[in-house]
């Protein structure tokens, strides 16, 4: 049961407040769904650096948190588009999960659209979920039932969250 | 090293429009007003201060370029932008496709700065 939680919101739009932060609400409200007595906590926004994202976790992954939850950086910017940035939270977390498990989608031009992570530091449990709110959003909510299902399944956790970002664009699947 | 690696096949165009002012944005509901005046599925993919990059599916850029007065109109209704005067789509480009076992590698013991995709 998750009970105590941890959302790190990343990406310097997001601290700077150019882009509202509409993830952070919707991921406590789903924790808070899965467990009324869950106390979720929103760390203030961290820039897509990968030092900065493995400090955030570092130093929170002593608290006794149950989950560990970071919005955004889970793409690879446009491999022909040199104006994207490039993002880091995927990276980080490659990292530093001790047991993970990893699921990847490519676009046809050779771009990494989403890469998801679901792994454990310690016995805390660390995922990432995309920054455009209607993926984050299906993400967590197949986040939350196939945590409901088999909490100690990352396999399955990650599995299902890759399954629900790909539902959300008009696309086939190449391989 | 992925556990699962998918390859999924998209026609979008992706697009960037310069010279706004943007503050607090809602990003889905520009992706809602876009998608809307469009009726094809818009994802906003990066913002700064001063512009939006967007992934327009289903449409091809001369379509998105003949429109570009109305699409920009469209932008400054959503809450968080103001449109300047020199406010334009900078860039309009259907994405590329390569052989998909062309994606490189990962590397693994690259810097950050390689080691992104």
């Amino acid at each position: 049961m998750i009970e105590n939680a941890l959302i790190i919101p990343t990406g310097d739009e997001i601290k700077e407040g150019i882009v509202q932060d509409t993830d952070s609400p919707m991921i406590m409200q789903q924790l808070i769904n899965l467990n009324p007595r869950c106390q979720v906590v929103r760390s203030i926004p961290i820039n897509d650096d990968e030092n900065a994202i493995l400090d955030a976790i570092i130093s929170n992954i002593e608290s006794n948190l149950d989950i560990i939850i970071l919005i955004g950086g889970s793409g690879g910017g446009h491999r022909y588009s040199s104006t994207l940035g490039k993002d880091f939270t995927h990276s980080a977390l490659e990292t530093i999960l001790e047991q993970k498990y990893v699921g990847e989608i490519y676009g046809k031009n050779g771009h990494l659209w989403c890469k998801l992570l679901c792994g454990k530091k310690d016995s805390t449990l660390i995922i990432n979920v995309p920054g455009p709110f209607k993926e984050s959003k299906a993400a967590m909510e197949a986040f939350v039932l196939a945590y409901q299902k088999s909490p100690n399944n990352l396999k399955s956790i990650n599995e299902a969250m890759i399954a629900s970002v790909i539902q959300q664009y008009p696309v086939g699947i190449v391989k | 090293m992925s556990d699962s690696q998918i390859i999924v096949q998209a026609d979008k165009t992706v697009v960037k429009i310069t010279g706004l002012n943007i503050k607090g944005l809602n990003t889905t509901q520009l992706e809602d007003i876009l998608t809307e005046k469009l009726v094809s599925m818009v994802r906003i993919i990066g913002v700064t201060g001063t512009s939006i990059e967007m992934d327009i599916y289903g449409l091809d850029d001369p379509c998105i370029i003949k429109d570009e007065i109305g699409i920009i109109k469209a932008v400054s209704l959503a809450e968080g932008i103001t449109a300047s005067e020199v406010a334009q789509i900078s860039f309009a480009q259907k994405i590329i496709e390569i052989d998909y076992k062309n994606i490189p590698p990962k590397l693994d013991n690259a810097c950050m700065k390689e080691r992104w995709l």
